[in-house]
């Protein structure tokens, strides 16, 4: 697949949740108007307050929601073309596995599903295992692993099929300070291989160290798209700008 | 990846998951209740014991895979949706048809693993007990698997209409016991044709499964024309596996 210039792109995007019961219809408003373009080999943070549309914005993008409104184009393709999942990585917020099968049988199933086998397949699970230091408990049962180690077999699976782009929903919550940092080295290092990274995270702190830009969502709308020299020249970084837009005191379409 | 390759590796995956977490304690229990049954059934029908234990194993062997094939149907995506590993499915390379079919056959062919396990349990025990054998337990085990099959592709197609494992179950149990009186449900629509009253049940009967074609085990002793039955539940199957790929197709996540 050939190397796009914006790995993701949303222009206008909605979606409206449409729930029936009894006969009566109520909408909820996911993302409203949502344009977003990010560059490939760029490091994006996705942030917003509980239910201001990120994970929304994730499904749209990995074609696991359509939009009602708007288009969603994933390295030039529409999200549930092949082409365009065989070039995805994705890693849920607080991932769940086959409690029976080990890391490195997920991983096998999931390298498989992505169109890998053989040799190669061994070689990338490896690889992946390797890269956040899973591989001593890579044949332990998954049901047996803590959740920081669960996580990180999360990690595995997405990066397993070295996609170009890696969408990252709550990459670090629930872990201990060390697996975060772990976590963020090994994503700023993916970086630095050239990965396109979309992650949302409630910790600010992260989002400042890895991403070059950061969209703010607040209630299903973009209310702020800030460089990294914006935050890094603001008083009180980051967070003080979240603070700002996400309340409303300083937004910045 | 093509889609039988996907649906190959999904149904490998499936057989795997299955076989630790419901395969072994399945055989246990029926040799378990098999082997007291063979010593109760010792002391109560001395003279008929093979036969009465014959007919009590072939019909706890069949009920045995019915109950794990219709749970796992009516559980096996709405769990995968709920703990949401669909996701790390979807979000590959993979139809959405490729995966329903994969994890039904993976299914069906886990409980065919666990019914042959059973059969061999079964026979060890009449064996022991001096009867003689006859290939219509073949015949009898494979229409029982047939039964089972075409009960499962429909409790698969209702979970995923009702999104309700307690709804799929009920009914899929309804028309199970409904389907084992099919000639008499058609008797009574021609007894009242051209009564509006009818008009449901009419309807009703090209719904219902004809688990009486199915019933090898109720003719041991005569003609076991086993190609008809076979046309039948594939076809029967078919068709409802083919209506849950239409409504799996539109689903969003």
């Amino acid at each position: 697949m050939g190397e796009a210039v914006e790995a993701l792109v949303l222009s206008g995007v909605g979606k409206t949740y449409a729930y029936s019961h009894l006969g009566r219809t109520t909408y909820t408003r996911g993302v409203e108007n949502l344009s977003l373009a990010v560059r490939a080999g760029e490091a994006f943070g996705l942030l917003g307050l509980n239910g201001s549309g990120k994970t929304t914005t994730f499904k749209l993008a990995l074609g696991l929601l359509r939009p009602t409104a708007g288009t969603v184009r994933v390295l030039g393709r529409s999200p549930r073309d092949p082409q365009a999942q065989a070039a995805t990585g994705y890693l849920p917020e607080l991932p769940y596995f086959y409690p029976f099968l080990t890391p490195r049988e997920a991983l096998r199933f999931y390298g498989r599903l992505s169109g890998l086998g053989g040799a190669a397949l061994e070689r990338r699970i490896d690889e992946s295992l390797a890269v956040v230091k899973l591989s001593d408990k890579a044949d332990r049962k998954i049901g047996q692993l803590s959740k920081g180690l669960v996580q990180r077999v999360g990690l595995a699976q997405a990066i397993l099929h070295d996609p170009q782009l890696l969408i990252l929903d709550e990459p670090v919550s629930g872990l201990d300070p060390l697996a975060i940092k772990e976590i963020r080295d090994t994503l700023a290092a993916l970086n630095a291989r050239g990965k396109t990274i979309v992650v949302s995270s409630h910790s600010i702190f992260d989002i400042e160290k890895l991403c070059h830009r950061v969209a703010i969502l607040r209630d299903g709308r973009l209310v702020a798209q800030l460089a990294r020299a914006d935050w890094a020249n603001a008083e009180g970084g980051l967070e003080q700008l979240f603070v700002d837009a996400v309340t409303g005191a300083e937004a910045r379409p | 990846m093509t889609g039988l390759r996907a649906a190959a590796t999904v149904a490998v995956n499936t057989v795997q998951e299955s076989a630790r977490s419901r395969f072994f304690a399945l055989c246990l229990v029926f040799g378990g209740v098999v082997l007291y049954a063979s010593l109760v059934l010792g002391l109560l029908a001395a003279d008929q014991e093979p036969r009465v234990l014959l007919d009590f194993g072939l019909s706890l062997i069949e009920l045995l895979g019915l109950a794990a094939a219709v749970y796992g149907s009516a559980t096996i995506v709405l769990r995968e949706m709920e703990t949401k590993t669909i996701y790390l499915i979807l979000t590959r390379p993979v139809s959405r048809p490729a995966y329903l079919l994969g994890r039904f056959l993976g299914l069906m062919a886990a409980t065919a693993a666990a019914m042959i396990v059973m059969s061999c349990l079964h026979l060890a025990i009449l064996f022991a007990k001096g009867w003689a054998w006859t290939p219509a337990y073949v015949a009898a085990v494979f229409g029982s698997f047939l039964k089972v099959f075409v009960v499962a592709a429909l409790t698969l197609f209702l979970a995923l209409f009702s999104s309700s494992i307690l709804t799929a179950l009920v009914i899929a149990l309804i028309l199970w016991t409904l389907g084992h009186f099919l000639a008499e449900i058609r008797y009574m629509i021609r007894w009242g044709s051209g009564l509006g009253v009818m008009a449901p049940l009419h309807a009703l009967s090209y719904v219902i499964p004809d688990l009486q074609l199915l019933n090898v085990r109720d003719r041991l002793a005569g003609p076991r024309p086993l190609l008809a039955p076979l046309g039948y539940a594939a076809a029967y199957a078919a068709v409802w596996l083919a209506l849950a790929a239409a409504k799996f197709s539109r689903k969003e996540f």
